[in-house]
């Protein structure tokens, strides 16, 4: 297949589902699918208000997508990327309510923080599954409670911010605010660089040693292996890698949007992400067109639930549905080409 | 007599290519008509057709009522963690309620086995069982579906000298029942022992139709090649300098361990490592390549090549293209490098001297491996593994299931790495092979070293009986 009709049979088609799918739900619900969509598009992209929400919705997703589908390129099926985005967030927060420094290097060391703590916790997985062989899908999946626990035990008690009402960390100093991209909405500069890090994963996956080690062991482990790469300790890097990478979008989140710590930080980011990750083919450039769909989804539901009467819930149903089908396709697509499954 | 299949004017192609053009081909009960041809000759294709696989563009296969066509694929398709009556009744298994009556299912599958002469423990999980063996069980869960035409691919590739024989007495009694049989083979020699009828397949069309009793192994192979074979390289004088010493050597466990194994081997020289499939070999290679843990010594200072005993799971990245797997194992040289990129163009570079040098056919080097035939495949890692000249190749079967060409292509590669002074350990299941290239043969049984000798004392009555074990 080329590449686009392998493009068309996954992605492009899992659109296609998504579009019918919601059609669907809005002629149940009593709604002619054209007023759902005109919603939909309004609400996400009616004005400089609404395009600047789909993107900050965008970003949030954008970072765990890049690092699921790194893991996901190694053959590791990443799914801790919500306790990751926890985990960074806190970092980047509970840092910044203590940091007396300049604005950028402080925003700077909170970034670093959120990715070092992201990276953490994936790496817990990742040695897990390198060490005693543990399955990383339940590994990372399990860690997502263990992270939404201590965050929240963390903000309700120590680092809770002295004038804080609920589970959260005192607000951040108006400097250690990431500065905002589009005037008048709350898109920060977190979106370019979540883009600057997708391009810089697509030459990384693409072009170097590191990359090309990563994709064999993902495309056929045994191969791999006898070609000299070390398989335990790459699993490890990728798995932190990966962690890492959430976890810095946990930080963005902190400083560009919430400007402080909460456990609200994620609506389930880390698991659409998924979504975001297969729709893109995990290629990075792809995942950014992916999330912006995405984006579009989570900020025009809102619109879309207020005049069309479609529960915006419906549109979480049908992204797991999406999910499902890529997930199937791969499968099915590697069954039948005779690869490794 | 009316034939069991056949196939008239069949014609099939895929992107770029007519794979099968305009095939007459007709299948008599009781006979066994061998399919040869070169790889991409279009003889896969053609049994695919036949058996029902894939549709024609055009032409038609024709069975009479009641025919019934079974195929036994080069790669098995089996369930190694099955048992083997799990395996051959699969889909099939006879019931008794809701529950699978195990002990029909035994008898069923020992009748079958008993009548055919296929000695099997049906009880036996088959991921434990020798290839020869497993092959057994693809063959008995065929013969379980009663088929009047039986199509088999490269049956005996992976089997040794005795397997072979015994595979073929059990299809000459197949035969002998009525059942039709073709095989499809590189193994010309097993043509003209077994076949009685062959047809010649090159470029998708047939060029020649013979009854073995009137030909030769070397006509059929012109016939195949359109032209003479090429000869193997000539063994040259070398100059002998030590490179490789082996003692005391111990790894793995279970029936493929190696048991103080010991070899000594000098550049310019090539050790044959002769025996029968499952005694240790994979075992030794994987020590030396130094994939897994040993005791004992190795000694070896030097570069080193290594063709691996499965190409696909072992040598390649299927979904790759032909210049991403050229750099696969060669990836952390820094010669492979510019900056922190890999250097694509000097990998392509690369690529395209291993095309030409071992005359892969691709249409380009950026085409996925998973889409070229076995034997380019294997040109490629073996390409591979001889490009930066090393001082140490480890080669196992290295023309395994590839045609007589492309295996005198590859044999010469070796022999030539070998004349430049390299030192080639060639552990091949094929006698003949060994026997051919090899400067000194070591006997492998049971992990340990049976027999060694030198190319002057070669002698193939005595070699064929320590394979077997008796001394």
């Amino acid at each position: 297949m080329t590449r686009l009709s392998r493009w068309f049979a996954g992605p492009l088609g899992a659109i296609v589902l998504l579009v019918v799918l919601m059609s669907l739900a809005m002629i149940v619900a009593g709604t002619s699918p054209v007023d759902g969509f005109t919603a939909l598009l309004v609400g996400a992209l009616g004005g400089r208000n609404e395009i600047g929400e789909t993107l900050v919705a965008a970003t949030a997703l954008l970072f765990p997508a890049l690092g699921i589908a790194l893991a996901f390129r190694a053959g590791l099926f990443n799914i801790g990327a919500e306790g990751q985005l926890l985990v960074g967030g806190l970092c980047a927060g509970a840092l910044g309510n203590v940091l007396t420094l300049p604005g950028p290097l402080g925003i700077t060391l909170m970034l670093l923080a959120g990715f070092i703590g992201g990276g953490a916790w994936g790496a817990i997985a990742g040695w897990m599954k390198a060490r005693f062989g543990a399955n990383e899908i339940i590994a990372t999946l399990m860690l997502n409670f263990v992270a939404a626990y201590v965050a929240l035990e963390l903000v309700s008690g120590p680092l809770k911010g002295p004038l804080a009402a609920g589970a959260e960390t005192a607000w951040l100093e108006p400097k250690y605010w990431l500065p905002t991209l589009l005037p008048g909405t709350r898109l920060s500069i977190a979106l370019l660089v979540a883009l600057a890090l997708a391009l810089f994963l697509q030459w990384v996956l693409a072009r170097t040693v590191f990359g090309y080690d990563l994709r064999a062991s993902g495309e056929a482990p045994e191969a791999a292996r006898r070609s000299g790469i070390n398989i335990a300790r790459l699993t490890w890097i990728a798995l932190t890698l990966s962690g890492a990478i959430a976890g810095l979008g946990g930080a963005t989140i902190v400083t560009g949007e919430l400007h402080r710590f909460n456990t609200q930080l994620s609506p389930g980011y880390g698991f659409t992400a998924i979504a975001v990750a297969l729709v893109g083919d995990l290629q990075p450039l792809w995942i950014c067109l992916a999330a912006f769909g995405f984006g579009m989804l989570e900020s025009g539901g809102l619109a879309m639930q207020a005049s069309a009467q479609v529960p915006k819930d419906a549109i979480h149903v049908i992204e797991g549905l999406i999910i499902l089908v890529l997930a199937a396709r791969r499968y099915v697509a590697t069954r039948v080409e005779g690869g490794p499954v | 007599m009316n034939p069991a299949l056949s196939l008239r004017n069949v014609r099939k192609s895929f992107p770029g290519v007519v794979a099968v053009d305009d095939v007459d081909l007709d299948l008599y009960p009781g006979e066994i008509h061998a399919l040869v041809g070169e790889n991409g000759a279009g003889k896969s294709t053609l049994s695919a057709i036949a058996f029902g696989e894939l549709q024609p563009d055009a032409g038609s296969v024709v069975t009479p009522p009641g025919g019934t066509v079974g195929l036994v694929h080069q790669h098995f398709e089996l369930i190694g963690r099955l048992r083997v009556w799990q395996n051959v009744l699969l889909g099939r298994e006879p019931r008794r309620g809701w529950r699978i009556d195990e002990a029909a299912a035994r008898e069923r599958v020992l009748a079958i086995a008993r009548r055919d002469g296929l000695e099997i423990d049906p009880d036996a999980f088959v991921e434990t069982l020798p290839i020869g063996v497993q092959q057994r069980v693809e063959l008995l869960r065929e013969l379980d579906r009663e088929p009047t035409v039986l199509l088999l691919d490269e049956p005996t590739a992976a089997l040794a000298p005795a397997e072979i024989e015994s595979f073929f007495a059990t299809v000459t009694q197949l035969a002998a029942r009525g059942t039709a049989i073709m095989i499809v083979t590189h193994k010309l020699q097993e043509v003209i022992a077994y076949a009685t009828r062959a047809t010649v397949m090159r470029h998708g069309r047939v060029v020649e139709r013979v009854l073995t009793a009137e030909t030769n192994v070397d006509a059929i192979a012109r016939a195949m090649v359109g032209g003479e074979v090429p000869p193997v390289a000539a063994r040259a004088a070398t100059e002998k300098t030590p490179c490789l010493h082996v003692k005391d050597l111990s790894a793995g466990s279970g029936a493929t361990r190696l048991n103080d194994f010991f070899l000594d081997l000098r550049g310019g020289e090539i050790a044959g490592i002769a025996g029968v499939e499952g005694n240790g070999q994979s075992t030794l290679a994987d020590a030396l390549a130094g994939l897994i843990e040993y005791t004992g010594t190795i000694a070896f200072h030097g570069t080193l090549g290594v063709i691996p005993q499965d190409r696909q799971r072992e040598g390649l990245v299927m979904n790759w293209s032909l210049v991403e797997n050229t750099l696969l194992g060669r990836q952390h040289r820094k010669a492979a490098r510019r900056g922190f990129e890999l250097d694509r163009a000097r990998a392509r570079q690369e690529t395209l001297a291993i095309r030409d040098g071992f005359d892969i056919r691709a249409a380009s080097v950026d085409i996925a491996v998973k889409t070229l035939s076995g034997g380019n495949q294997q040109k490629l890692v073996a390409g591979r593994a001889l490009i930066d000249e090393p001082d140490l190749i480890i080669a196992y079967n290295p023309t395994r299931g590839v045609d007589v060409g492309a295996a005198s292509l590859l044999q010469s590669r070796l022999v030539e790495a070998r004349n430049r002074g390299a030192a080639v350990v060639l552990i091949s299941f094929e006698l003949d092979e060994i026997l051919a290239l090899a400067d000194h043969v070591i006997v492998m049984y049971r992990g340990a070293v049976l027999g060694a000798f030198d190319r002057e004392a070669f002698d193939r009555a005595t070699i064929g009986r320590l394979m077997a074990g008796s001394s």
